[in-house]
């Protein structure tokens, strides 16, 4: 909302420069986002006098006027407006002065117009930026100086000045502050200073005005007032400067001197209002009703627009005139012709005027106005204040009295606040004195009632303020929070919180994972619906469906992610593009899906955390004595078991699955019992192919939330004492049937070794012309350790135990 | 078990001799001496060793002397060609200290967002907060009711905030947060004061994807209630935080600022510099903050007579991307390498 500085410093004589008062208005919470200064760049601009005006010999629409420049030598000026008379007064841009025209700077030269000679410019309105006038060039009064500076005429004759122009972020809680009465009277409390408002004698509801229109309100919900006053034998015409300047310098263009009163009293007071052609009012009736559904209008922009049901509208004796609080018709706009006037000031319902203009899609001045709550007192005086200036601008006669439909006047609300309250709430000590001063300033009318408890009767043009707690906000930000002194101590209780497990088996994962050369991503949480069904089953082990959102903005953004999987292959896909051969990522974030499970937070909804793995490419930087390999199925085995080793997650089950999936080769699922924790997979040749990417994708997706569950339940961990015996390293090689897994093998072996096998790897697995065809080779080395030195023969035992489960379990022979 | 000490010794002679032949004039074959006699697993030497306990006893005495004299010798060797290797400048030549250390492992690195999300909790962390979460997916009661928005505020329009299908033909009243304010409530409800906390998370705002906004973007929420706390105690803790983030020396605002769930409200600003501006920098919003309006406390059951308190919430994207000069909000979620290695 824009004020300007001019206007507001005739209510408030604030004594503020620009850059205090924008300081002021932003720390006391109408912040000032943008400042706009108009300068009048008039020098060399002079008043001249025209002494005679001929045709141009070579131009059929220009003229050669001889200006008296008030220094004995009038010079010849070619001018082309068709106003230009003799003993005209006009303002005379003369030789070597500059204008800004249209955001354009142009320095005025003597120059030659078809072959005449030109000393300067008689200007428009609009050329010397007072307004955005070009009927013609500006004609002065006679009271100026043939000679003198246009900018100490205007001054002195229009109070036309440089200006600036303030455009305030108003909060949705502060409807009184959308107009320069409003900045006014927060700017009086904040320099304790008076604001003065113009003086309008309001006329009693009813007489002679009552006689000339009748006004019914149908829907009193929402339209609680609705004040009319007529004036008539008003001639429309342009309004003078000081009025263009002043809408100029809030964003507004000149219309008429009738429209231009009624946006002037809008920014005067806030109370939007409207000007009907009188003599266009059907019967001379005024009925406001709401809209039926199907209904249609034509607004004064020449639209035409269909009505929603409910929406408020003014109505004649025959027809809608105006849809109110938004727009009025052009079946009733004010005109060149008009010569009757009716004034609208009426009270909107916000909700209401916030939905129609939503749906009709217009947000007008008014409809701001409306849809933050106007002050239900300020019709009879915004209506008669702009029936004067009318009367005033236009000539036109005020009917007496007016037609103020009020049928059930809002009740003042009184709030009591205990002064004590504000230092509870606030922390610092405010002068007694000064609560009541800011009280008063803004208008709460403040009554001490008993000692230490002050009575505020709340202006009807504060609906914001119900509470004690809403009075103590006036006080604290008209005090100033910047008078908040900093404490040196506080009283703070003592607390050194714990940090989560979450928190730090997070924080683990992260040092690992990124110790491990993987880079952590983020990825969007919303996906097209289609790429969220079909990767709905990549973590899940259910076939719920995804959460689908009702009205996102774009169908690439239509369902909730139910895994993680998707984003990273976007991420992978955008950098192999871009010619990256190594993809590691990982992510954390949430992932949803209906679920008809007991829900932790919204019913039929799961919400859990999820960590992706994931790599594709080069599994290690090139180096000069090794070769490029590119990453496999084991590289993301054995990063994500270092992880959950390291995370010590070491009773989790795996369960091969070699059974291709719409997404997978093959994978591995993490079991805890019989929960499902997470998978291990390739990435099915499709997809990989789809997401364009060259080297095959393998990925690991975990419930993060459920590990986590998990990790809440592992026992606090104990040292361990270390052994000071030493350990026996022993190799095992054997050799089975090419099909046999060696998963099983090494559970064998573990189970077998109890309890003094410390560590099994496998160092070797080979096939080839030293064995049998149907036959493969594996080698394990083992490691053996207690707590005493270890005998040959125990070793012997154990490892004898070994070969003959092996022989027995799965057919395995010991290689020599 | 097929092993014998004569074997044995007849071995350690063989490899006795290969030991005094052997040519050591480079590093690689210095090394590929030492992995072939005495390397860890696979040595020869230490193979040996390891047929020790499959030797009769009486002979195993024996063997162990045989051997380790065989060790002593392929080390003493070894460390004389080491030596020799060090100090002649012959063999020096061969290495070349300019060629690329070897890189075993690529680069890994957390995402900006995670950093700044750390830098923030971790301050306030030490100011003696707690870390608390709550749910992305949220319904009407959380977001808007119980934090004192009016039944019609404009937050609730279908514009701004994005709502789930719940397949049912009510209203919707599903959403995704529109602020990470519920974790306030949720926390205040399920247990009882002080509250000292901070919840980091992802909000959602049902926006176009363009260079300056995003459909989902970070926020780091305060909350703290108990007898006697103040908007003194507020400010006092925004500007510790934000000295101890933007730096001992950060020119800070305290303005009047509007919230439905804080009374109170303010918003605190920071002075950026910026060279090219004509005033040499201006003033940016970084967190909005203000004690808890009453009607919040009584939605989740507490006496605002007896307790007062405080919230602050400021977004993760906008400070990151002032600090270190980010204009497209995209990059965060586009997870290019490029961008990510920087960080």
């Amino acid at each position: 909302m824009k004020i300007s500085y001019n206007w507001l410093s005739e209510y408030v004589s604030h004594g503020l420069s620009i850059a205090e008062l924008t300081d002021a208005l932003t720390l006391s919470g109408l912040e000032v986002e943008h400042i706009e200064q108009h300068d009048l760049s008039l020098d060399g601009v002079l008043v001249g006098q025209v002494r005679s005006v001929h045709p141009h010999p070579d131009a059929d629409r220009l003229q050669l006027c001889n200006v008296d420049l008030g220094d004995g030598t009038p010079v010849q000026i070619v001018c082309g407006a068709p106003n230009v008379a003799p003993d005209q007064r006009v303002p005379v841009a003369t030789v070597g002065s500059r204008l800004t025209i249209n955001e354009k700077t142009i320095r005025i030269k003597k120059t030659k117009i078809r072959g005449q000679v030109s000393m300067g410019m008689i200007c428009a309105e609009d050329e010397l930026g007072i307004s955005e006038d070009h009927h013609g060039i500006m004609v002065l009064a006679g009271s100026s100086t043939i000679g003198e500076p246009l900018k100490e005429y205007l001054l002195r004759e229009q109070g036309l000045a440089a200006d600036t122009t303030l455009d305030l972020a108003i909060t949705p809680n502060r409807p009184d502050a959308v107009c320069h009465f409003g900045v006014a009277r927060d700017l009086s409390a904040l320099q304790n200073v008076q604001v003065t408002f113009p003086d309008v004698p309001i006329p009693p509801s009813g007489s002679e005005a009552s006689n000339h229109i009748d006004i019914s309100i149908q829907c009193p919900d929402v339209c609680s007032r609705y004040t009319a006053i007529i004036v008539r034998d008003v001639t429309v015409g342009p309004s003078p400067v000081w009025l263009k300047q002043r809408l100029e310098a809030v964003g507004l263009r000149s219309i008429n001197n009738i429209v231009d009163v009624t946006n002037f009293v809008m920014y005067e007071c806030g109370q939007p209002l409207h000007a009907f052609d009188y003599d266009r009012i059907a019967q001379k009736k005024i009925i406001v009703r709401e809209s039926a559904e199907g209904e249609t209008f034509v607004t004064l922009d020449r639209k035409q627009h269909i009505l929603e049901e409910g929406m408020i509208l003014i109505c004649d004796g025959k027809e809608p005139v105006a849809i109110g609080g938004i727009m009025g018709g052009q079946n009733s706009e004010v005109g060149n012709t008009t010569t009757n006037i009716l004034i609208e000031s009426a009270w909107f319902d916000p909700t209401r005027i916030r939905r129609s203009s939503k749906v009709l899609g217009i947000s007008t001045d008014a409809s701001y106005r409306f849809e933050r709550g106007v002050d239900p007192q300020r019709q009879p005086w915004a209506a008669m204040r702009t029936a004067m200036l009318i009367a005033e601008l236009a000539g036109g006669k005020i009917v007496p009295g007016m037609v103020d439909m009020y049928p059930t006047p809002k009740p003042l609300a009184t709030v009591d606040l205990r002064i004590s309250r504000i230092r509870t709430i606030l922390g610092i000590e405010i002068e007694h004195r000064r609560i009541l001063q800011i009280l008063e300033s803004l208008g709460f009318a403040p009554r001490e009632t008993a000692e230490g408890l002050v009575s505020c009767i709340i202006p009807t043009y504060r609906p914001d303020v119900n509470l004690e707690i809403d009075l103590i906000e006036e006080v604290a930000r008209i005090h100033g929070l910047e008078n908040i002194d900093l404490p040196e101590h506080t009283s703070l209780q003592l607390s050194a919180p714990r940090p989560r497990p979450a928190d730090l088996l997070r924080e683990h994962a992260h040092i690992h994972l990124t110790g491990h050369g993987f880079r952590e991503i983020y990825t969007n949480s919303l996906l097209p619906d289609e790429v969220a069904r079909q990767f709905s089953q990549a973590v899940l082990d259910s076939d719920d469906p995804p959460a689908r959102t009702l009205n996102a903005v774009s169908r690439s953004m239509a369902t909730l992610r139910p895994s993680l999987l998707p984003g990273m292959l976007m991420a992978m896909q955008r950098n192999a593009n871009h010619s990256q051969r190594v993809l590691r990522f990982y992510e954390f974030g949430h992932v949803f899906h209906h679920s008809k499970r007991a829900a932790a937070f919204i019913e039929n909804f799961s919400e859990y955390d999820v960590l992706l793995v994931g790599i594709s490419g080069a599994i290690r930087p090139t180096n000069w004595d090794q070769d490029h390999q590119v990453a496999d199925f084991f590289d993301l085995k054995g990063e994500v078991c270092q992880l959950l080793d390291a995370l010590q997650f070491n009773a989790l089950r795996m369960q091969p699955s070699y059974t291709a999936t719409e997404l997978t080769d093959y994978h591995i699922t993490f079991y805890s019992g019989r929960t499902h924790i997470g998978v291990l997979a390739k990435l099915s040749g499709a997809i990989q192919e789809f997401f364009d990417l060259p080297d095959p994708v393998f990925f690991a997706e975990f419930n993060w939330t459920r590990l986590l569950l998990l990790h809440e339940k592992n026992p606090s961990q104990t040292y361990t004492r270390i052994s000071p015996f030493p350990e026996m390293e022993r190799d095992l090689s054997v050799s089975v049937d090419k099909s046999q897994a060696v998963g099983p093998m090494i559970s064998t072996l573990r189970k077998v070794g109890q309890p003094l096998l410390r560590n099994v790897d496998v160092f070797d697995v080979y096939t080839g012309n030293q064995i049998p065809t149907d036959k493969k080779s594996i080698a394990f080395a083992l490691r053996f350790g207690g707590n005493r030195t270890l005998r040959d023969e125990e070793i012997d035992r154990i490892i004898n135990a070994i070969v003959n489960a092996f022989s027995e379990q799965f057919g395995a022979t010991l290689r020599s | 078990m097929g092993t014998s000490l004569e074997r044995l010794i007849a071995t350690t002679e063989e490899l006795s001799t290969e030991i005094l032949r052997a040519q050591l004039d480079t590093p690689s074959n210095i090394e590929a001496f030492r992995i072939r006699f005495i390397g860890q697993k696979r040595g020869l030497i230490t193979q040996l060793f390891k047929q020790i306990p499959h030797l009769p006893k009486e002979d195993r005495r024996t063997a162990g002397q045989v051997l380790n004299a065989l060790r002593k010798k392929a080390q003493a060797t070894l460390d004389s060609a080491h030596q020799k290797s060090v100090s002649d400048p012959v063999n020096l030549s061969e290495i070349d200290l300019t060629l690329p250390g070897r890189k075993n492992q690529w680069t890994g690195s957390r995402h900006p967002i995670t950093l700044a999300l750390s830098r923030i909790t971790d301050i306030f962390h030490r100011m003696g907060f707690t870390i608390a979460e709550g749910p992305e997916m949220e319904d009407d009661w959380h977001n808007f009711t119980a934090l004192n928005f009016p039944e019609d505020h404009p937050a609730r329009d279908m514009q701004d905030t994005l709502f789930i299908d719940e397949k049912s033909p009510d209203q919707p009243r599903i959403m995704m947060r529109t602020h990470t304010s519920p974790v306030q409530i949720r926390t205040m409800m399920a247990e009882e004061p002080p509250f000292r906390l901070i919840a980091p998370g992802r909000v959602y705002r049902n926006e176009t994807i363009t260079y300056k906004s995003y459909c989902l973007f970070h926020q780091v929420e305060g909350l703290v209630v108990d007898e006697g706390i103040t908007m003194a105690d507020l400010k006092n803790t925004l500007y510790r935080f934000a000295r101890a983030f933007f730096g001992e020396d950060v020119k800070l605002r305290y303005r009047s600022s509007f919230f439905p769930f804080t009374e109170p409200s303010a918003e605190l600003d920071i002075w950026w510099n910026l060279p090219d501006h004509p005033d040499g920098g201006r003033w940016m919003e970084i967190l909005g903050s203000g004690m808890v309006h009453p009607n919040v406390l009584e939605a989740v059951g507490l006496d605002p007579e007896r307790y007062t308190g405080y919230a602050f919430g400021m977004g993760v994207e906008r400070p990151a991307m002032l600090r270190y000069d980010i204009k497209d909000i995209r990059l965060f979620y586009e997870n290019d390498v490029r961008f990510l290695a920087q960080f």
